[in-house]
């Protein structure tokens, strides 16, 4: 009885100590101007081979350099590459890498670029990125190392001496330089990597910077870690800031509430949040390049074979309304299969920047809608249709899919929509199995060109989830990735509009908006720079002052 | 036990009173000649009323006796009072205004309630205070978009939709599933806990040992995994709900068993050639059917918050149909913006919750008459 | 006894295989696949499924899984954390559950304690029922929401506590995760309290108790609260690895690097290695300790021990 006396009063002494002990929380201390960042997930992977996710790709960025990096526009400009040249025939391409060292002393070789490449292309392993050097990059011998025909030395990529890289491209790749910037390309040094083995990429002793910063705080998954500016640096001038400060938040509130603390410089806003902030001078909304669109099952269900129903579908739809009353976070309304503000045309402009381009196919009429839909009943013979469409288990996609459903439910009579939510990766799995009827989905683009797009809709494509077949279609994208358009950048862009316009003109998908991201960001920091492609938050020019 | 001590002086009393009567006859009959007794003689004395107590009391069931001491329990009456009150609400809510659960109307989104009457008097009238991040604005939705006919008593949601139809279609389902839910895990639990009990043994083992796996792994595993692979919808989760409740009330029903089985009547039941199923279903259930409908009554409050789990986690009730759980974690996403929109679902499930749990507590002690002595 | 404590330990131990067994195949009805779906071209998915052998037979899987286990090796996470061993994960990451779940218990233990105490010594009067009251709303407001009131109120305005957990003021920033999880159990040991001490308070022996004059303080602490004590104990032992997995709410909104968290995150992305390697020691601790308390109980209690040994 003593005993359970005594563990009573302890217990109840914890409880009030633990209660009682109310720390003053002051704001984190910005010496050295520490940039306090919120990222919404969890670093997956700090191994630049095998990352896929953005914030991955932000984090292994603030501390690796490639050969290449983006400027503020998102054009690729020179990083550990002095300079390059490319050959006539637009296959070659010579690098010539400057002086500059990894964290541990030794200097960044054309042999650390060898080694990551081939650690993409390696069956081993298995990179999930690894079509960046085969499809995309069309590297020599990529896809075969790939499918294990060949040995990974055989990669078309060649260290010609400590400094000087060659790569060996099949075809000619107009956005070939823009790669660069892309993490999976980023150097591995062979004999640091190999000294940590299956530890590689797991804490800060297992990475090496040669980057702006360098990682001193991180556990796998962490929900806080903290890099700090790296003296070294080949570029150490230009970085103002002392360190990075990362925090995970995963719900909106909590973060905007820390960010009216000052634990934050810089967060995410959600939808519902904007009325809150809209006022407020640091608010804004930045594109993050995602296009969401539904996609119909053209093949499985006979329904939407029907392409008068597939044009009262996508006509029947208010974006305006769903990026202006639902969203509210800057999402662009998009009426083009290709989004806006990522890929740059050879005269510099955007190239989804006419968005009336195919106001004829795509736009919101809700009497021209009402009449395709007849049309589409009378073909089929039938007076109603219920229509399953998948969504995500996620709060914008479940948001959208609410107003589409009253939208389509209301323009069209008799049309029934069901919506069935799923975890994401369900969803995408039931997509890719044509298990479904509509899909709503997202797709970000992986280099800045609409190929990234416009290549998804070709025959047997695994992401043409609709199995829609166009064989017109198909020769404008071969001619465009492997043919004659290659080394004819304005042709070629001519004839991607041509492609774009038959995706449009035979509702293979209803693009219904560009998504945007709602932020906060101190009046105190300037210079972050914002991408829709690869690396969507970069800091080396960013500089924070304090009171 | 204090029901049958209770009786008991009233049973003796009674044949008393009739070993008396039958001795006053005989001896009557031995005067012979003598006094003849008059009727008047053998009035009784002034125990008229505790006669008539006797005869009340033995016609009192158990089931009455029950329902009086139930009664007698005021926090057990307001709860029920609650629980019908909401019921009829969620039956008769949704049609009380001219809007439905589902209709949207984006140009009347997150409009603070506003009730006729009230709002004459300050309160109700559509205003609503936001903070922001530059401080604070005073909102009123209705006068910003000259809607003065119209009226959202407990407020518009981020689609414009009623939250007062919403909240009531929402007790609805919530209530659905929970009854459905607890009920149909009454039947399993308790079926299994007695059969478990009953037989003993190696079929104990083995179902124990079946129970234990499936008590062992997370339950969080278990209904996430059964939700993705069947089709998202009220049956699911009831099902999902049954899957991992059921486990409870199979253990009282056990326990009852291991108790019961071992006393004379179940004997004498066998003895008379009764089979198991007819000793366990007929003998034994009847005799445990107070510990099995207050566990019941815990399991609904359990079945509705666990609703309301699967629903912030993304696997509840497919839009636009709404639980409270699904109300809850929608208003949630807006407790720092409009905080209005979480209170109703809120308030009608903490008293859902209350309501069953003073009820149950109610019934364990209107059933169990060893606690009413305290 | 110890035949029976070693019948137990056998079968708690088969059990668990079983349970591993299980996890096994349910895994294998998840859809989806770990990997970037979107992405990856169906050659690529037949080389991952290839290079973590989970294009084998499952039985074959679960083999090499239980064998791998008994050296200490959990597997990898496919995509929460690629190739990191699930033990370097979960080393960091369990202690901090264990703390704040830890924490949780004992507040709600205790709040829970006094409540049904109050309730049952009150029994039927207005603190009875204002007893029933809190500790209900206290189960019926959903933890998260009560999460966000707590930080809104003591972090946002009041600025007393930390809003998001962080190890370098883990003390601090561990108060309010640790009250709004603290909930649940305060109402369950209330309930349970109180039940339990009214019918301890009305059994023969406290009358016995009573009527040797033995009063006031005495008489509840040393006879009825002790009595009721041993039942709670065994109801409190599960709840306690029921909040280190029950957790993640509450996670997800201060931020906690914890296991209930990083468990709906492997689920929602098909890490199998990580749901069944969580999923196990949840499993495992739950079986431990429901073998301890029973063993214990049986030590406590003859009349289960004698009970048990006759099976």
């Amino acid at each position: 009885m003593k005993k359970m006396k005594a563990m009573l009063s302890i217990t109840l002494a914890a409880a009030m100590t633990l209660g009682m002990c109310s720390v003053q929380v002051s704001a984190e201390e910005s010496t050295g101007a520490v940039l306090n960042v919120m990222i919404e997930t969890a670093v997956e992977s700090l191994d630049p081979q095998q990352a896929t996710d953005g914030t991955s790709f932000e984090v292994i960025a603030d501390y690796t350099d490639g050969l290449m990096q983006m400027d503020a526009d998102g054009a690729a400009v020179e990083a550990l590459a002095e300079s390059y040249e490319i050959s006539d025939d637009g296959l070659t391409y010579t690098f010539h890498l400057r002086e500059a060292y990894w964290s541990n002393g030794t200097q960044v070789t054309a042999a650390d670029f060898v080694y990551a490449w081939q650690r993409a292309v390696d069956p081993d392993i298995a990179s999930e990125y690894a079509y960046m050097l085969s499809d995309i990059g069309q590297i020599v011998n990529a896809e075969e190392i790939i499918a294990g025909e060949m040995d990974k030395s055989e990669l078309g990529v060649t260290a010609v001496d400590d400094l000087t890289l060659e790569v060996q491209l099949n075809v000619p790749v107009s956005y070939f330089l823009s790669l660069m910037y892309f993490p999976t390309f980023y150097p591995v040094n062979q004999e640091f990597c190999e000294s940590c083995g299956d530890t590689f990429g797991t804490s800060p002793d297992t990475v090496l910077s040669n980057g702006a910063f360098i990682l001193t705080d991180y556990e796998p998954a962490a929900t806080s870690f903290e890099l700090v500016k790296n003296e070294d640096y080949w570029d150490a001038d230009r970085i103002s800031l002392g360190g990075l400060s990362y925090q995970v938040i995963q719900d909106s509130q909590q973060a905007l509430m820390s960010y009216q603390v000052g634990d934050l410089d810089i967060t995410l806003v959600n939808g519902d949040q904007v009325e809150q902030v809209e006022d407020d001078p640091e608010f804004e909304s930045i594109g993050a390049g995602y296009l969401w669109y539904v996609s119909p099952n053209i093949d499985a269900v006979p329904e939407l074979a029907n392409l008068n129903i597939r044009m009262a579908l996508t006509m029947a739809i208010d974006r305006e309304s769903i990026t202006a009353d639902v969203l509210k976070d800057g999402s662009k309304a998009t009426y083009t299969a290709v989004p806006m503000d990522f890929a740059t045309g050879p005269d510099g402009s955007d190239y989804a920047e006419d968005q009336t381009r195919y106001s004829d196919v795509c736009t919101y009429d809700a009497t021209l809608a009402a009449e395709y839909w007849q049309a589409g009943l009378e073909e089929l013979g039938i007076s109603e249709l219920t229509l399953e469409m998948v969504v995500d288990a996620d709060d914008a996609p479940q948001k959208v899919a609410a107003v589409l459903k009253e939208q389509w439910e209301t323009t069209l009579p008799g049309l029934t929509v069901e919506l069935v939510v799923e975890p994401k990766k369900q969803r995408v799995q039931d997509m890719q199995d044509g298990n479904f009827e509509l899909g709503l989905t997202r797709w970000g683009p992986d280099y800045a060109d609409p190929m990234t797009y416009l290549g998804m809709w070709v025959t047997g494509n695994s992401n043409n989830y609709g199995l829609w077949s166009n064989e017109e279609y198909d020769a404008i994208i071969a001619e465009c990735t492997t043919g004659d358009l290659c080394t004819d950048a304005e042709g070629r862009w001519e004839a991607l509009y041509d492609a774009e316009a038959l995706v449009m003109q035979e509702a293979v998908i209803f693009p219904l908006y560009t998504q945007c991201n709602a932020q906060m960001v101190s009046s105190s920091v300037t210079g972050i720079e914002f991408h829709a492609v690869a690396l969507n938050r970069v800091y080396k020019d960013t500089v924070k002052t304090v009171e | 036990m204090k029901l049958l001590k209770k009786k008991h002086p009233f049973t003796l009393h009674a044949s008393a009173a009739g070993a008396y009567a039958a001795a006053s006859a005989s001896s009557s009959e031995t005067a012979s000649g003598g006094y003849v007794p008059v009727d008047s003689d053998f009035r009784l004395k002034d125990n008229a009323a505790d006669i008539a107590i006797d005869t009340n009391f033995a016609s009192q069931s158990f089931w009455k006796d029950v329902l009086t001491r139930f009664v007698h329990k005021k926090s057990a009456v307001v709860g029920l009072i609650l629980i019908l009150l909401i019921t009829l609400l969620a039956i008769v809510g949704p049609g009380m205004n001219e809007y439905t659960y589902s209709g949207q109307n984006l140009s009347q989104k997150n409009l603070a309630p506003r009730i006729p009457i009230l709002e004459n008097l300050g309160i109700f009238d559509g205003t609503e205070t936001m903070s922001t991040t530059s401080g604070s604005k005073v909102l009123n939705g209705y006068a910003d978009n000259e809607l003065d006919d119209v009226y959202y008593w407990f407020g518009s949601d981020i689609y414009g939709r009623d939250i007062w139809t919403r909240t009531w279609s929402g007790a609805r389902v919530s209530l659905i599933i929970a009854v459905a839910a607890a009920l149909i895990d009454m039947v399993i639990g308790m079926s299994y806990g007695l059969i478990s009990g009953y037989f003993g043994g190696k079929t104990d083992m083995i179902m124990q040992r079946i129970l234990e796996i499936s008590n062992g792994i997370p339950r969080l595993v278990i209904v996430t995994l059964l939700l993705l692979i069947l089709s998202p919808g009220m049956l699911t989760i009831i099902f999902a709900l049954m899957l991992t409740e059921w486990i409870g009330m199979s253990r009282i029903a056990r326990a009852e068993m291991l108790k019961l089985k071992e006393q004379e009547f179940v004997l004498a039941s066998r003895t008379l050639g009764a089979g198991s199923f007819f000793i366990i279903f007929r003998e034994v259930l009847p005799n445990i059917i107070g510990p099995i409908i207050t566990q019941v009554m815990f399991s609904i409050p359990t079945a509705i918050f666990t609703e309301a789990f699967l629903s912030f986690v993304g696997l509840g009730i497919p839009v636009p149909q709404c639980s409270l759980g699904s109300l809850i974690s929608d208003g949630f996403n807006s407790l720092t913006t409009h905080p209005y929109q979480i209170v109703p679902p809120l308030v009608v499930m903490a008293l859902l919750m209350l309501s069953f749990n003073l009820v149950a507590d109610g019934l364990r002690e209107a059933l169990d008459p060893k606690m009413k002595e305290m | 006894m110890r035949k029976y404590t070693l019948k137990r330990i056998l079968t708690s131990f088969l059990t668990l295989l079983a349970i591993l067994f299980v996890l096994f195949l349910l895994m294998q009805l998840m859809p989806g696949s770990p990997f970037n779906d979107e992405k990856l071209s169906s050659d690529q998915r037949e080389l991952l499924y290839a290079k973590y052998g989970l294009d084998q037979p499952v039985i074959v899987q679960f083999f090499r899984y239980a064998v791998n286990m008994l050296r200490g090796d959990l597997g990898v996470s496919y995509n929460i954390s690629k190739n990191t061993p699930i033990s370097q994960l979960i080393q960091t990451r369990l202690p901090i559950s264990i703390g704040i779940g830890g924490a949780a218990v004992t507040i709600g233990a205790v709040i829970g304690l006094l409540l049904g105490l109050l309730a049952a010594l009150k029994h039927d009067t207005i603190w009875d029922s204002l007893a029933t009251i809190i500790s209900v709303i206290g189960v019926s407001v959903p933890s998260y929401v009560f999460a966000l009131a707590l930080s809104y109120f003591f972090g946002f305005k009041l600025r007393w506590f930390p809003m998001l957990f962080s190890t370098k003021t883990l003390y601090a920033s561990s108060v309010l995760p640790s009250i709004s999880l603290s909930m649940f159990t305060m109402a369950s040991i209330a309930r349970f309290t109180r039940s339990e001490m009214l019918e301890v308070l009305g059994s023969d022996y406290m009358l016995l108790a009573e009527s040797k004059g033995i009063s006031g303080s005495a008489l509840i602490f040393r006879h009825a609260l002790r009595n009721a004590l041993i039942p709670i104990i065994t109801v409190l032992a599960p709840l306690v690895v029921d909040l280190m997995t029950g957790s993640l709410v509450v996670e997800k909104i201060f931020s906690i690097p914890g296991v209930g968290s990083l468990l709906v995150n492997a689920i929602q992305s098909n890490d199998y290695n990580v749901v069944i390697a969580l999923s196990f020691i949840y499993s495992a601790l739950y079986i431990g300790i429901m073998l301890v308390v029973d063993i214990l109980y049986g030590v406590i209690d003859p009349r289960i021990r004698l009970a048990k040994e006759g099976d």
